[in-house]
């Protein structure tokens, strides 16, 4: 195998490998470490190209790393089309890659699926800031509470996340995002109200109020769960970028790339350019310096910066140039980024022809942009309004987080592309009308709704950043009024 | 003007296109072309029906499906259609091959090892006989819609996307159609042509007409991808319920769920397991392909099952093409056939098509089609 991507000493994580593990790829016999993922395990040892692209045959490497496009499907124990960056590895699996249309698999035996129904209080769709404070909130109150989440753990995107939230102290400000996500892992741990599905999808929203779920891997289930009340804190994923090249394995999403090295501890590669400067693009930055990667530039198409001047500052001083007004036009490489054309744009923002720069790198990270992840929502029935400033579409919502459908709320990214701070006290807010609608509401609830509700449209969001987002959030809802009068009144 | 920018609105528009100025012809949907039923369908195409209406307007849409095909530059394959029989439907189906060869559509019964040579992998303890039709085909509803659309505003056609029509309007001795109200205002024309699926009852009734249009819903599903198994598409009889490989693979999955008309099409949990359940009888490895979208739709149905065509008796310059009771899409093409003739000639060309006014039902003409499936 070419070589070892792991990080073996980084400034702040500590990465806590488990013990070792070996499986079959193609044949050979490769080791991983437990709690690594099939995708990031052979990615660490060298291995680019995951598949194939089924009908002209193009390499395909890792791109989101959390189950959300489909970059990274490969065969394993004989089923194809598996997800690799969010399917754990373990002893013996059996590992290929896929070269075309998959033939219907030949396992010989019919798998038993564990079958189950629920029939629960709240169903949280989506265990990252949204999902687990929501489920706190509830469980809190005493609902029953399942909740489901695609990955092997719980967590969402807080487990990447190496920066220190500010803010305020209620939302952990000071903390750094895994550790939030495991100070809430915790505390959830505890509770006798819920039960925690990892591993599993929820596929749909049926008739009478069903949330279906599938659980994958070793232990295949089938949940049928009725609910209540249910919250989708499904997140969001990440955008791509048009220009010729841009499926090599080694483009990878800004996000995509912070799983891998800050969760699995994997570099993303050697030599880095960054496509986005807004606030992912620029933290991303700086944690690809940490993790020992060169970075050769950030690219940015707008005429500014997007992201906070901390951050901004902070990857200047290591001398990293930002290139505003400046794209990609396109990569190259066979079968694994080699290099990149940048050009400059007018004010059109057409490309300026001889402004062309070549860079030799091996990673093309795309930081530009996520899109909320609400296709439950809108499979469901749920209004959807188109608003490019949440990041595209969005359901309709009270203010209280419940959408057309009642009883099924939105929480987190899902609602509208934001931050974490903003997921949490959605999810909140969500969580405690959730109650309100089971079992009517507390005099002390009903005051904290307000005063949750006054933070996130009042002091919280006051700085002409995340003012923006906000505003975009306003056209969302259904009941303005309700908010002037919840927010001055 | 035409209503309703799905499959039979943009035939209509091309059939009507070949005769007259293009540009004197508005098509107005109330979403996205094709986002009624037509994108929602299962892609089959047959004349294997039960009527002489059906056989005769099926067996003229198959001719221009292929003539359209070759000029427009679609995907289109003569996969067929297998009837999986019980030994209690031979007899009828005996009758209905009869029917089918005497107006030249070459079906007949085949045994077991006929079907199993066609769908090696199938379980033969599970039916009798088949009935098959080598006519038959699917086509890619997807790239018809696209290829269509881009054709029509070519020559010239309007296509007007997210505009609904709210109402028809009648000039003031109320005999004449003469506009149409629509969220983005009033739209005069002069023949107005509803393809409008679930929407065409209401429209009719803001002029004063009844139509026995009732949606059904409908449920369907996809697999994901696989490597080309079968190319014909089946028909469990007895279980009312389909299956075929699309274009790209997926196993495309029809079963009837009793729903009630004019109730809302929603997903139901039910509908998955009911359907693995039908066809893993026939097929072993059923139970080991991953489902990929499960959506619904509706069968807009008439009490006889067969289209309402033609021009409205007491209201001039209407014309229906809707009540395709699940078969609107095989009939596209010659639904906008007929219709182009009815407005330009005030004769659809087709005998069969004069039967399917919307008259036959106050006249009690009713046709009985057995044959509609899912």
């Amino acid at each position: 195998m070419p070589r070892d991507r792991r990080i073996w000493k980084h400034p702040i994580i500590d990465f806590k490998r488990g013990r070792k593990v070996r499986f079959f790829f193609e044949g050979k016999v490769v080791e991983a470490y437990e709690g690594e993922t099939v995708a990031a395990a052979l990615y660490a040892i060298g291995i680019d190209v995951l598949t194939w692209s089924p009908k002209l045959r193009r390499p395909r490497g890792p791109f989101c790393m959390i189950g959300k496009c489909s970059s990274c499907l490969m065969k394993i124990n004989g089923v194809p089309n598996v997800r690799t960056c969010i399917e754990p590895v373990s002893e013996g699996l059996v590992v290929e890659r896929q070269r075309e249309i998959p033939p219907i698999p030949e396992t010989s035996e019919n798998r038993q699926v564990h079958v189950e129904e629920l029939d629960v209080d709240l169903v949280i769709v989506g265990g990252g800031p949204a999902g687990l404070i929501a489920a706190m909130e509830a469980c809190k109150r005493g609902l029953d509470v399942v909740l489901i989440d695609e990955s092997p753990r719980i967590g969402g995107q807080l487990v990447k996340q190496t920066h220190k939230f500010f803010g305020s102290h209620e939302w952990f400000s000071g903390h750094r995002g895994f550790e939030i996500a495991e100070l809430l892992s915790k505390k959830l741990a505890s509770f006798k109200n819920l039960r925690i599905l990892t591993r599993t999808t929820a596929y749909g929203i049926f008739k009478d109020n069903v949330v279906g779920a599938a659980c994958f891997g070793s232990t295949p289930g089938n949940y049928t769960i009725r609910f209540r009340t249910c919250i989708i804190s499904t997140g969001a994923s990440e955008n791509y970028l048009v220009f010729p090249g841009n499926d090599l394995p080694g483009v990878i999403g800004a996000g995509g790339a912070q799983t891998l090295m800050n969760v699995f501890g994997v570099r993303p590669g050697e030599r880095a350019l960054v496509v986005g400067a807004g606030n992912v693009g620029l933290i991303v930055s700086y944690q690809l310096l940490q993790a020992g990667v060169k970075v050769l530039a950030v690219v940015e198409l707008m005429d500014e910066i997007g992201g906070w001047f901390v951050h901004a500052a902070k990857i200047r001083r290591y001398g990293i140039p930002i290139l505003t007004r400046h794209t990609v036009k396109e990569a190259w490489g066979c079968e694994r980024v080699e290099g990149a054309t940048v050009v400059a744009v007018d004010e059109k923002y057409e490309p300026i022809s001889g402004s062309e720069r070549d860079y030799e790198v091996d990673a093309l990270l795309l930081a530009v942009g996520l899109t909320p992840d609400n296709r439950l929502l809108a499979q469901a029935g749920a209004k959807m309004v188109w608003l490019p400033s949440a990041g595209g579409f969005v359901p309709l919502r009270t203010v209280f987080q419940e959408t057309t459908l009642r009883n099924i709320f939105v929480a987190g990214d899902s609602s509208g592309i934001e931050e974490a701070t903003t997921a949490m006290v959605e999810g909140a807010i969500a969580a405690i009308t959730a109650v309100e609608s089971v079992r009517g509401i507390s005099k002390e609830d009903e005051k904290y709704r307000k005063r949750l509700l006054k933070f996130l449209w009042g002091e919280y969001r006051a700085s002409p950043v995340v003012r923006r987002a906000a505003e975009a959030k306003k056209k969302a809802l259904i009941d303005p009024e309700k908010l002037e009068e919840v927010v001055r009144g | 003007m035409i209503v309703g920018g799905g499959i039979s609105g943009l035939f209509t528009a091309y059939f009507l296109a070949n005769r007259v100025d293009p540009e004197k012809i508005l098509l107005v949907e109330r979403s996205y072309i094709g986002s009624g039923s037509t994108l929602r369908c299962a892609t089959g195409i047959r004349a294997s029906f039960t009527t002489e209406e059906h056989i005769v307007l099926m067996k003229r849409s198959i001719e221009y499906w292929l003539e359209l095909s070759r000029e427009l530059g679609f995907y289109l394959r003569r996969g067929g259609y297998v009837w999986l029989l019980q030994e209690e439907h031979l007899d009828a189906f005996k009758e209905y091959s009869q029917l089918h060869n005497r107006f030249g559509v070459p079906t007949r019964i085949v045994d077991r090892e006929f079907v199993a040579e066609l769908v090696p992998s199938i379980n033969q303890d599970m039916f009798a006989a088949a009935l098959h039709d080598p006519l038959a085909m699917q086509a890619d509803p997807f790239e018809v819609i696209h290829t269509l659309t881009r054709f029509l505003k070519s020559t010239g056609v309007k296509i007007q996307e997210f505009t609904e029509v709210t109402k028809l309007v009648l000039d003031h001795e109320r005999k004449n159609v003469e506009a149409v109200v629509t969220n983005k205002g009033e739209i005069p024309a002069e023949n107005i042509v509803v393809a409008a699926g679930t929407g065409t009852k209401n429209l009719l009734k803001s002029v004063g007409v009844d139509a026995p249009l009732e949606p059904l819903p409908k449920h369907i599903l996809i697999t994901m991808r696989y490597r080309r198994l079968f190319d014909p598409l089946l028909i469990d009889w007895a279980s009312n319920s389909y299956i075929v490989q699309s274009r790209y693979g997926g196993f495309i999955v029809g079963a009837e769920l009793a729903e009630n008309t004019s109730g809302e099409a929603i997903n139901r949990i039910d509908y998955m397991p009911h359907a693995v359940r039908i066809w893993s009888k026939f097929f072993k490895w059923f139970p080991k392909v991953y489902i990929l979208r499960y959506w619904t739709g509706y069968y807009v149905m008439t009490p006889d099952h067969h289209p309402v065509y033609g021009p409205v008796e007491g209201v001039d310059g209407v014309y229906i093409a809707a009540g395709f009771s699940g078969h609107g899409f095989m009939l596209g093409p010659v639904t906008g056939y007929v219709t182009s003739r009815w407005v330009i000639d005030g004769d659809p060309g087709i005998a069969q098509a004069k039967n399917l006014m919307l008259a036959r039902f106050t006249m009690g003409r009713l046709i009985r089609e057995k044959a509609v499936i899912g």
